[in-house]
């Protein structure tokens, strides 16, 4: 009771005086902030993409790519082998028994940035008679569905908001096709609003790409239908593919690239906590050295060691919580449910929202206070080896 | 009734290393102070007063002999029992009042109360009785750069005496004060002595001031050169 009644009194002393030091205090407030801001802006990041990819998995969708394929680009499906898949069991079928497939190709297009103005890459998918219906997130928001054998597209509404002419009723030129803008859809937000959608028959011939599928995507039929499929083209070797879960897929290609950005984020956040901690050592030092004297007369009154270091350490941990606390606000209203983009395992653009959470803030409040413990400690001992004599001697 | 606060200081010796070299600021120092007693040690600058308060104070280690303050010898306690000490029995009343600038002087008076298991409505009961003692009590709401040096250093003194310590150290308390205000911090010490009993150890190089004291002791080069006795009836 005695010790932490001497602890608040030297720290309300250490708090109150802190208007003396005000730069230097604020300098320290400051460079913890853009260290949260910064570590909060790459985890948001990391955090968006993964979402975007994984969180609209499906696990009632299933994707089949050939054998070794890592992505839709990669991929290649002959028909023979889609004729095998359309028999396979585990598929969902309408009452006339068609499989709810959709085989489908990638080409990426080139686009101009509303912001930059630069070209940027991306995705137009071919897709087959069910395309949307193995796509339950895709919802037509405006317009109307491409016509099967026409050359129109339907736009993700991303994308009509991020790239220059992707208008309702234009015609675009990709290369030297044509296409007409015939509809808008959106998709909760998800990476499917990062693509332009098209027949596939119109896409493999305006493409030059001949009977091309890269990918077929399934629609199982009830909780074992992954199942069936699976062990249907594990036991069928004339079928060079594999078999993932929508989920499984978009887990897959979300991980590389969340990987690298916390692995650019994690560091750089660290290297800039160090120069924080610097600036942290040099406020609390200023601190000490400010109240030298009064450091010396409390401690002759009677005041503990404890309390002397008590009162700096909390200071410290105090000033660095500010600064996290102005980083945390700042990253919320600036960062949170920013529009990004990156370029995604087909070359092409996918676009996502930094999304916050309350474990990174978690972990950025772990960060302020390792800034905070660490650049206060020392500081905070020199303040308990302050000579008493300093007492009689100095002017406060 | 005055307790028993004899302050012995035997062969006392007490250096500083600077550098390489080690610096003596007395040898085989001898002092017997009564309790009650009112000893002013005047002497030139780096005589040694200073350090005297600072050993009988515990704020300074020896560096051989011992100091003895009633029947406990003080050189020779860990850190925190000296802390312990200091609080219920030594009080400090420095040149430059020392004050916490951002503290109200009650706030100031109220410091050393805190070391206490009072409950806060004791200690402001005895803030309240300490700034009354010194002439305060209407100031206690004021901040030290709302006082003037004289009001400092009353407050000063009513910090020292918070805790109703036997001994007042007292480092040229009158240095950095008018003439006016010096005798009235002066006359408070005076009551503090002959009224309440404190002993009293005063370092000045004010010789007025001395007339206040008991006695009078003149340090030069760490030796006490020449005695006054008596000076007050």
């Amino acid at each position: 009771m005695n010790l932490l009644r001497q602890c608040v009194a030297v720290t309300n002393a250490n708090l109150r005086s802190v208007r003396r030091r005000f730069w230097i205090s604020f300098s320290l407030v400051l460079s913890v902030a853009l260290v949260t801001m910064i570590l909060l802006g790459f985890l948001a990041m990391a955090n968006g993409f993964n979402k975007a990819l994984t969180q609209v998995g499906a696990e009632d969708i299933a994707i089949v790519l050939s054998s070794g394929a890592r992505s839709e680009l990669g991929s290649r499906i002959t028909p023979p082998h889609l004729h095998l898949l359309e028999e396979a069991p585990g598929i969902a079928r309408d009452a006339n028994g068609a499989a709810f497939t959709s085989p489908e190709l990638i080409v990426p297009v080139d686009v101009i940035g509303k912001s930059d103005q630069l070209p940027a890459a991306v995705s137009l998918r071919g897709v087959g008679l069910r395309g949307v219906a193995v796509r339950p997130l895709v919802k037509l928001s405006e317009g109307r569905m491409f016509a099967q054998g026409a050359n129109e597209l339907i736009i993700g509404k991303r994308l009509a908001q991020d790239y220059e002419g992707l208008e309702l009723g234009k015609t675009i030129l990709f290369g030297k096709s044509k296409w007409k803008v015939v509809g808008f859809f959106d998709a909760d937000g998800s990476v499917f609003e990062s693509e332009l959608l098209a027949d596939a028959k119109v896409v493999q011939t305006l493409f030059n790409r001949p009977n091309l599928t890269q990918v077929l995507r399934v629609k199982l039929a009830g909780p074992d239908g992954f199942a069936q499929l699976a062990s249907y083209i594990e036991a069928n070797p004339r079928l060079p593919v594999t078999v993932r879960s929508e989920r499984q897929y978009f887990a897959s290609q979300s991980q590389r690239v969340s990987q690298i950005i916390l692995w650019l984020g994690w560091p750089l956040a660290l290297t800039m906590a160090l120069g924080a901690i610097i600036g942290a050592l040099t406020t609390m030092y200023s601190s000490v050295s400010d109240r030298l004297i009064e450091i010396a007369t409390v401690r002759a009154i009677g005041f503990s060691r404890t309390s002397a270091f008590i009162g700096t350490w909390i200071e410290a941990l105090l000033l660095t919580l500010i600064g996290c606390g102005v980083g945390t606000l700042a990253a919320l209203l600036l960062l949170d449910g920013w529009a990004a983009s990156t370029v995604g395992a087909d070359n092409t653009q996918i676009a996502f929202e930094l999304q916050l959470s309350l474990s990174m803030i978690i972990n950025a409040v772990a960060v302020s206070l390792l800034v905070g413990a660490v650049g206060g400690g020392l500081p905070a001992f020199r303040a308990t080896r302050v000579p008493l004599r300093l007492a009689m001697t100095g002017r406060s | 009734m005055t307790l028993d606060t004899r302050i012995q200081l035997q062969d006392v010796s007490k250096s500083y290393r600077l550098g390489k070299s080690e610096i003596s600021i007395f040898d085989s120092l001898n002092l017997d102070i009564p309790a009650g007693d009112f000893l002013a040690i005047m002497g030139p600058s780096g005589s040694g007063k200073s350090t005297i308060l600072n050993l009988i104070g515990g704020i300074d280690r020896i560096t051989s002999g011992q100091v003895t303050v009633g029947q406990l010898r003080i050189d020779n306690l860990s850190e925190a029992k000296l802390s312990r000490w200091r609080a219920q029995q030594v009080g400090f009343v420095f040149q430059f009042y020392n004050l916490l600038p951002m503290l109200t002087a009650a706030q100031n008076v109220e410091l050393p109360l805190l070391l206490t298991a009072h409950s806060r409505r004791e200690r402001m009961e005895r803030v309240n009785t300490i700034l009354d003692i010194v002439g305060l009590d209407t100031r206690g709401k004021h901040l030290p750069s709302e006082l003037s040096g004289g009001q400092q250093q009353r407050v000063g003194i009513a910090r020292a005496i918070a805790m109703d310590p036997q001994i007042l150290l007292c480092d040229e308390p009158t240095g950095d004060l008018d003439r006016k205000s010096a005798e009235e911090i002066l006359d408070i010490l005076k009551i503090l002595n002959t009224e309440m009993g404190k002993t009293i150890i005063m370092v000045t190089h004010d010789p007025s001031a001395t007339t206040y004291a008991r006695r009078t002791l003149h340090l030069d080069k760490g030796q006490f050169v020449r005695k006054e006795l008596e000076h007050m009836a």
